[in-house]
């Protein structure tokens, strides 16, 4: 089977998984108790019961609760296809848009966390390599283990305990600081000035207050994104440790070494190039569930991304929020399977596809 | 016969050669010292404490320390460590309430001034009336009579009778709370000769129970307000006979800070005396019912540190009965009797490891903790190993459309975010620990069953197993005999290592506030250590539930990795 078919046919059984990740979705949030009718009612309406049945129904027929249960169906894998997730009842407010406002804090402190854990992950574990079965190893193995077994809320507990309540050093929720509420820091400004027959106009970049925004947001970020980096860490240590395990005992290594390279080459240039395809893959895979946000994570310092988002919409049971956040995050994990297959092909040309 | 003894022993050398060399290696020897630790500590959390995590019994609600305490140690170590020589600790002042004795009698009470006409006698009656609700009568037969009897015609005047019990407070701060008892009855009788007022006890009685230094003030700490006597003078309701309509005794029972309200005729009680830190601090705390305006304590505001307002020093704790004789000339006696006559104080400091906001021990609750923890992670282990095996059993050796369906099924599932779909999963099903062995375990099999498919599909066009079909093995016998052997390795590493995400997951869903009300867990500890006490700087209470989570999931994944090198041989010739 040629690669074209290939692509193909996953596109296709791709569309089934999506298809039964909605109908999965739409059975689970039907089945979630409380009426969001209820919700949407005036409770303290000075109205008779009929004026409120009346309303009730209105409501109903508005949001579209009143009609039967396949018809709902239809148009709700009829919206998801669309893209259309429809206007989230608690906030008022378009999904679409409210995912637009959160998703830039989401990928800064996910993505940054994943790269800086796969990065780091990676050289720790070309290092643990090089003084394989020493106690340094086993210690460093152990050590991972434990890294990736901690909770993250506790972690992020703990940071938060020696960081802010005794060091002072970074602050403790939010994205920016409060303060920015009130007056954003300017950090440039665009003057115009024209005549009749010229149009000039000066950008001025002011360092300062450049420097503040950049350095008011990175003091935010950098707590979550520690504990997410450590949380994440010890799995890419174990990852590559094991990948670079199985490549040094190929016979190609033998030879590089042979040739008389130095360990670092050998390491580096052949042992982690041929190594190198599980982590790659692994790594599409982990930039799949980026969307997911990190619940726990985003609420333990209350950082306004997709994850603290999710938490406040099961709180107060806002299905059109949930139902979106599953569709969106399904399909980023079913497009990064896709992605770390193909991977699989380009980096590696031995790979057939079939 | 023999073939079969045969069998078992072959198993049994081949058990213990598997197990020589898991405890040849390091990790195994470290996970499993800790796993056996946890286990201990879960089956004997009682042994090692005599605490309980949580109040589940109403009749023993009032918590063993006050709130948001730190541990006593603090007390001891130096200030630039953290520490903090102004703790106290918890004291029990009257060491036998329930049956109160003179130190003639070989208890602990004294009288301040002895009067002829007064008695005090170990008594055989204990108080009769039931206690409010929620309260605990100490245990002890009998009770402390003090009566006052007069004969010859005259009256005499306001005669007193003080009972206190002495106690050193050795510490260098004061307590947080003090917590006090008394129950009286009083019992009088007057001979009636003549017209008489009926409705009055001859010799009525005025009660105050008072606490301080004993070479300094006295506090009245019941009743509420300062300088007023309790006065049983007029007992509404419990002045006539029932039966003959003739006056009788008179009996009075109170409890505690028992408050006659004047107004509806009946009492309040709030059970126990208490110093609630509080602008106008009120009595009624523990059981949250109507504040008499009468007990609004004149203290301005932490009444335990105006008490103890010397530390160290020394203090009494006592009542002083007045027995108010200027009504009658006939001869009369009245006796008080006076039983739960109990003192304790908590204090600034408590136990191992603290209090939580409802004044539990925190160490209590780390240890049963334990149990939660394990037998959730050991459960969800079990039964998302068994699903996964069964799936991977059934996709890999049946093929075709079971395979494609199962597949699917897992595919979906792996997709969908985890963490979100259990908590919503555990908003719709309510969060009890059965629930969440479920759910934890209908969403944690999916790996597993794809490692056993592949397994499988290997296994599946192996010789032997194309030899069983040859000689017309059954399916079912080739799975069981041929196929599930070879995926045993996987089964037992699948067991250690899906613990440690099911205690992680369920310390998180705990954390979120789904944790199961009647039970204490590391997650819940740190639910309401953040959530509910708002204590994040209370280092002891946020950093041992952390640490043993940590601690348990790592001796599961150390035993697991352990167990991976130990069954698949060939990670082990690479070092």
């Amino acid at each position: 089977m040629g690669l074209r078919s290939f692509i193909l046919k996953r596109i296709v059984y791709s569309f089934v998984l999506i298809l039964l990740v909605i109908l999965l979705n739409f059975i689970i949030f039907k089945s979630m108790p409380g009426d969001p009718v209820q919700f949407l009612m005036k409770p303290w309406g000075r109205e008779g019961a009929e004026v409120r049945q009346q309303q009730e129904q209105l409501l109903r027929d508005l949001w579209g609760f009143g009609e039967p249960f396949e018809v709902q169906a239809v148009k709700y894998v009829r919206n998801l296809l669309t893209w259309n997730f429809g206007t989230s009842y608690i906030e008022k407010r378009p999904v679409t848009e409210s995912i637009g406002l959160r998703l830039p804090y989401t990928l800064v402190l996910l993505g940054g966390s994943a790269i800086l854990s796969i990065l780091l992950g990676v050289i720790i574990g070309i290092m643990v390599i090089q003084k394989r079965g020493t106690v340094v190893d086993s210690g460093a193995v152990t050590g991972s283990l434990v890294l990736g077994s901690l909770p993250t809320f506790w972690l992020g507990l703990v940071f938060l305990l020696f960081f802010y309540n005794i060091l002072r050093w970074f602050p403790n929720k939010g994205a920016f600081p409060d303060a920015w509420a009130l007056g954003w820091p300017v950090a440039y400004t665009v003057s115009s000035s024209y005549t009749s027959t010229s149009l000039s106009s000066v950008f001025s970049l002011n360092m300062v207050s450049a420097w503040t925004l950049v350095a008011g947001y990175l003091r935010h970020l950098f707590l979550p994104m520690l504990t997410l980096t450590v949380f994440s860490i010890g799995g890419w240590i174990l990852l590559t440790r094991a990948t670079m395990l199985d490549a040094i005992t190929e016979d190609y290594i033998v030879t590089a070494r042979a040739k008389g390279l130095t360990e670092r080459a050998v390491l580096f240039r052949h042992a982690l190039k041929n190594a190198s395809l599980p982590i790659i893959t692994s790594a599409a895979l982990s930039f799949g569930f980026i969307l997911s946000g990190a619940i726990i994570t985003e609420t333990v310092f209350t950082y306004p991304g997709l994850g603290a988002w999710t938490w406040t919409a099961i709180q107060f049971l806002d299905y059109t929020v949930l139902m979106a956040i599953f569709y969106i995050v399904s399909i980023c994990v079913i497009a990064a399977n896709i992605v770390a297959d193909l991977l699989y092909g380009i980096i590696d040309p031995r790979i057939k596809y079939g | 016969m023999g073939r079969l003894q045969g069998k078992y022993e072959f198993m049994l050398r081949r058990f213990l050669g598997f197990l020589r060399s898991l405890l040849k290696n390091g990790k195994s020897i470290v996970g499993l010292i800790l796993i056996s630790a946890f286990l201990v500590v879960a089956f004997g959390a009682s042994l090692f404490t005599p605490y309980t995590p949580i109040g589940e019994d109403p009749l023993d609600r009032l918590a063993p320390a006050a709130s948001n305490v730190p541990p006593a140690w603090l007390r001891s170590l130096p200030t630039w460590l953290g520490g903090n020589p102004a703790l106290s600790e918890n004291m029990i002042i009257v060491q036998n309430p329930g049956s109160p004795r003179m130190i003639a009698d070989g208890g602990e009470f004294k009288l301040e001034t002895a009067n002829p006409n007064l008695s005090v006698a170990p008594s055989d009656i204990s108080y009769p009336y039931p206690l409010p609700l929620g309260y605990k009568r100490y245990g002890g037969e009998g009770s402390l009579s003090v009566t006052y009897t007069r004969k010859d015609g005259t009256t005499g005047g306001e005669v007193k009778a003080v009972i206190f019990k002495e106690f050193d407070f050795p510490y260098n701060g004061p307590p947080s709370s003090f917590y006090a008892t008394i129950s009286l009855q009083v019992n009088g009788s007057t001979t009636v000769s003549g017209v008489l007022p009926v409705d009055k006890l001859e010799v009525p009685v005025k009660v105050n129970v008072f606490l301080g230094l004993i070479d300094g003030r006295k506090w009245p700490i019941w009743p509420p307000v300062e300088n007023i006597f309790y006065d049983v003078r007029i007992p509404r309701g419990f002045t006539k006979d029932k039966l003959t309509g003739a006056p009788g005794p008179i009996e009075r029972p109170l409890f505690g800070a028992t408050v006659f309200d004047n107004v509806t005729g009946t009492f309040i009680d709030s059970g126990w005396i208490t110093s609630v830190k509080n602008e106008l601090s009120t009595i009624s705390s523990t059981s949250q019912q109507l504040v008499n305006p009468k007990s609004v304590f004149t203290f301005p505001n932490d009444p335990a540190s105006i008490v103890f307002s010397s530390t160290p020093g020394s203090y009494a704790y006592g009542v002083e009965i007045v027995f108010v004789d200027t009504g009658s000339t006939e001869d009369v006696s009245t006796t008080v009797i006076i039983d739960d006559f109990g003192l304790m104080l908590k204090g600034t400091s408590f136990g191992l490891l603290g209090a939580s906001h409802r004044g539990w021990d925190l160490f209590a609750q780390l240890l049963y903790g334990s149990r939660i923890s394990l037998y959730l992670g050991i459960s969800v282990a079990v039964f998302s190993v068994a699903i996964g095996l069964v799936v991977g059993l059934a996709a890999g050796y049946f093929g075709r459309i079971v395979d494609e369906v199962l597949m699917r099924t897992t595919d979906v599932l792996l997709v969908l975010p985890g963490l979100p779909l259990l908590i919503v999963l555990i908003a719709i099903l309510g969060a009890s620990i059965d629930n969440l062995i479920i759910l934890l375990g209908l969403l944690g099999w999916m790996g597993f069953a794809r490692m056993v498919r592949s397994q499988v599909l290997s296994i599946r066009e192996r010789s032997y197993v194309e030899a069983a079909k040859a000689i017309g093995a059954g399916q079912f016998h080739i799975v069981i005999h041929h196929i599930l052997p070879s995926v045993m390795s996987l089964v037992y590493i699948s067991l250690a290592t899906s613990v440690p995400g099911a205690v992680t997951a369920e310390a998180a869903l705990s954390w979120l506030g789904f944790y199961d009300p009647m039970r204490m867990s590391w997650g819940r500890m740190l639910n309401e250590a953040v959530v509910e006490a708002g204590a994040i700087t209370s280092w002891w209470w946020i950093l041992p539930p952390g640490l043993c989570i940590s601690l348990l999931a790592a001796s599961f994944i150390l035993v697991g990795y352990a167990l991976d090198e130990v069954l698949n041989p060939k990670l082990r010739l690479r070092r």
